[in-house]
């Protein structure tokens, strides 16, 4: 089968109406409508391509050519969203090899990491793939490591990021799982506050469905939390590591308060001295630590409040201190939160 | 980096340039250049950013005249199209073809459309409010179609795909189809309970709403979550009070208060709100964050200041607003700008920031949303 190429020398300053293989076909030029709103001065390979496109859908044509043409109107718009649907169905009928066509689309990836359309592609080739390809998982495992690629020019692209999680739901393989942690940490070693990746990580750690019994859920919370404590050490001012301890407190009913050592580290004015016990399960700020840590107070005052009774004074101090001083920005929202301890 | 906006003294704000934010928007209904090529297959949306500018400005009968309306209302009609999913709007003519019967060989008898070229659900949203903006009569409204529409793009699990035959599907596309059921005041065309559970399974561990069930918290999803469930008709069997901007039987306390917290959490120390935990503030986010807080009835609690400080340095020197300072400017950005500018107006500012109420479930001046409860629910 030709393979689809996307860079034909001899064609490339040619417009369809100029090709000789095109002849037969009668372009249909786009009707904008009288006063349209917001129409675009389209340059005139745009044109020319789209013109040809509109009759290729009115022939209902099937063919080889259709990849070029599709391919050229969405190397020019890839949120084409019709010329990549006609594209996909044209693959489909032909029964193109949906693996080179998967290859074909991986530079295009990565140059238009922000359009939808070109991740939706690639599920539609992926589902395709699993039930048609001899070894699916190769598949996505290179397909995985394929998104590491994109993902290493903009390691927080959304789009890049709910592929990757689509297809490891998808396929659910453990071979597809294992090697999701090690990856996690190395993009967190690089830079601790990627909320995407402290996102992933609850992805892989609890999104996935296990069967009962498959997993010890305390062991992997204790394994967690230790994670999680020695990343806060390293930057005690990084929201995303404290929205993921809480976020896994939550998930497993586990009471805040059994982080009351480990938070207090983090609350006082001044960092403990090197003379004292050096604690592993309480990881210490550095020496350059800004301290007290806004999202250390925070916490102290939900275990505050948790605790109820008497404590709830503590909380509130807490509170105040935020709005006048540590976190001045959302002097409002501590003030809220005072005045609605106080109306229970 | 600015200085701390809470050192600023008030007068500090610069005007805020409403004629040349105008202007940049009716640049762009009257053209785009080639580079926005992108917008072929979403000029409707477009289209929606610029009329709200100029809806919410309240220039729109100055800056254009009355039969250039009459003719973009027709114009947005042409894009109403009916056939086998039903009746909604296209992104714009980039499949019309100039033989009006282009389609006659591929379709079935009846259809306007052809399987490359139907309806598109957010477009469709998108064309009802610029129509009310356009002050239009809904006369050539297919109300029956539209339902018909949303019938074909709901999926199993309750979510809705852009198109009925395929393309996205995520929460953009869940709140589309509750915006559209809410401005036709009815809810035939949807399974609630199936949307309300897809809604629902987006929450995540931060507070805030992913994109789709185990994607990453993110503002602008989060607003499609929190106002589809305010929209959504309260069950019957319930014994809440009536729907409120501060009330829905679809969020615990719990989780509204976890919500609130991630979303304050995301203003930012430059004023301006960021879409994730730990990336910069975008002038898009202000609206889609602060409109969230409006809806949970936590408005009150935004540094109002600090936002317009943030919002009037993204304004660009020759009109329209970035999403950033220093960036080029663009219509949905000065769009939400200005839409967030009107849920936070900035206190003892001078009225170049005064800007009309909005209705934050639609996205829409409360004006507006006026005219679609006259001229289509009561009819």
């Amino acid at each position: 089968m030709p393979r689809v190429t996307s860079n034909n020398s001899d064609d490339e300053a040619q417009l369809y109406c100029e090709k000789s293989e095109w002849q037969d076909i009668t372009p249909i030029p786009q009707y904008d409508g009288i006063n349209p709103i917001a129409p675009i001065f389209y340059t005139p390979e745009y044109k020319d391509a789209t013109e040809y496109f509109r009759a290729i859908v009115k022939a209902d044509e099937v063919s080889e050519r259709v990849l070029q043409l599709t391919y050229d109107i969405i190397s020019m718009n890839p949120a084409h969203y019709s010329a990549w649907q006609y594209r996909y169905r044209t693959l489909v009928a032909l029964k193109h090899p949906l693996d080179v066509e998967l290859e074909l689309m991986d530079a295009f990836a990565i140059k238009f990491l922000k359009t939808y359309q070109v991740w939706h592609h690639r599920r539609l080739l992926l589902t395709a793939l699993r039930s048609s390809a001899p070894s699916p998982l190769s598949i996505a495992s290179k397909e995985l490591a394929f998104i590491i690629r994109a993902l290493s020019t903009d390691t927080k692209n959304y789009h890049t990021w709910s592929y990757r999680q689509w297809l490891l739901a998808f396929f659910d393989d453990e071979e597809l799982w294992e090697g999701e942690l090690p990856y996690v940490e190395r993009l967190l070693e690089t830079d601790v506050r990627n909320n995407s990746a402290w996102h992933h990580r609850y992805f892989v750690v609890w999104g996935r469905v296990r069967a009962e019994g498959e997993i010890d859920v305390g062991d992997v919370l204790k394994r967690e939390i230790a994670y999680t404590k020695d990343q806060i050490a390293l930057a005690p001012n990084n929201p995303s590591a404290w929205n993921y301890l809480r976020g896994i407190l939550e998930h497993t009913k586990t009471p805040f308060n059994s982080l009351r050592t480990f938070v207090e580290l983090y609350s006082t004015q001044t960092a403990p001295g090197e003379e004292d016990i050096v604690d592993l399960d309480n990881p210490k700020p550095g020496p350059g630590a800004q301290l007290p840590c806004a999202p250390a107070l925070e916490f102290l005052a939900d275990i505050h409040e948790e605790m109820g009774g008497e404590q709830t004074k503590k909380a509130i101090e807490i509170w105040k201190s935020l709005g006048n001083e540590y976190d001045t920005m959302r002097k409002k929202y501590w003030e809220f939160r005072v005045k609605e301890a106080l109306s229970v | 980096m600015s200085s701390d906006p809470l050192d600023n003294d008030k007068s500090s704000l610069p005007r805020f340039a409403r004629s040349a934010h105008a202007s940049h928007c009716n640049r762009c209904l009257s053209g785009l250049p080639s580079t926005q090529v992108e917008a072929d297959t979403s000029r409707l949306a477009v289209g929606f950013y610029c009329l709200g500018v100029m809806d919410m400005l309240g220039l729109l009968e100055s800056k254009i005249n009355e039969t250039e309306r009459e003719r973009w209302r027709d114009w947005v009609w042409n894009q109403q199209s009916s056939g086998t999913y039903g009746t909604g709007f296209r992104p714009g003519p980039y499949m019309t073809g100039q033989d009006s019967l282009c389609w006659s060989d591929v379709t079935q008898p009846g259809d306007e459309y052809s399987e490359y070229d139907t309806p598109h659900l957010i477009m469709t949203y998108t064309a009802l409010l610029s129509l009310a903006i356009l002050r239009d009569d809904f006369k050539r409204l297919e109300k029956k179609g539209i339902l018909k529409f949303l019938r074909s793009c709901q999926r199993s699990d309750g979510s809705f795909s852009s198109l009925p035959n395929g393309g996205d599907s995520d929460l953009r596309q869940v709140y589309c189809a509750f915006a559209i059921s809410s401005i036709l005041d009815d809810w035939s065309g949807i399974d609630v309970d199936s949307a309300v559970k897809y809604i629902q399974r987006c929450e995540n561990y931060e507070g805030g709403y992913g994109q789709s069930p185990g994607g990453e918290a993110l503002g602008g999803t989060t607003y499609c979550a929190l106002a589809s469930l305010h929209l959504a008709p309260v069950p019957s069997s319930s014994s809440s009070p009536s729907r409120t901007p501060l009330f829905s039987p679809h969020i615990s306390t719990k989780h509204r208060s976890r919500t609130i917290r991630w979303l304050l959490q995301n203003q930012t120390p430059s004023g301006g709100f960021c879409g994730r935990t730990n990336k910069v503030a975008d002038a898009c986010y202000c609206f889609w964050s602060g409109a969230s807080l409006h809806i949970l009835g936590a408005s009150g609690l935004v540094d109002n200041r600090a936002l317009a400080t943030f919002l009037s340095t993204c304004q660009f020197k020759f009109g329209g607003i970035a999403k950033a300072p220093e960036e080029r400017p663009d219509p949905y950005h000065t769009y939400m700008a200005i839409a967030a500018l009107a849920i936070y107006p900035p206190e003892d500012a001078d009225e170049s920031w005064t800007l009309p109420e909005m209705n934050a479930l639609w996205n829409t001046t409360d004006e507006t949303a006026q005219w679609i409860r006259d001229h289509i629910h009561n009819k």
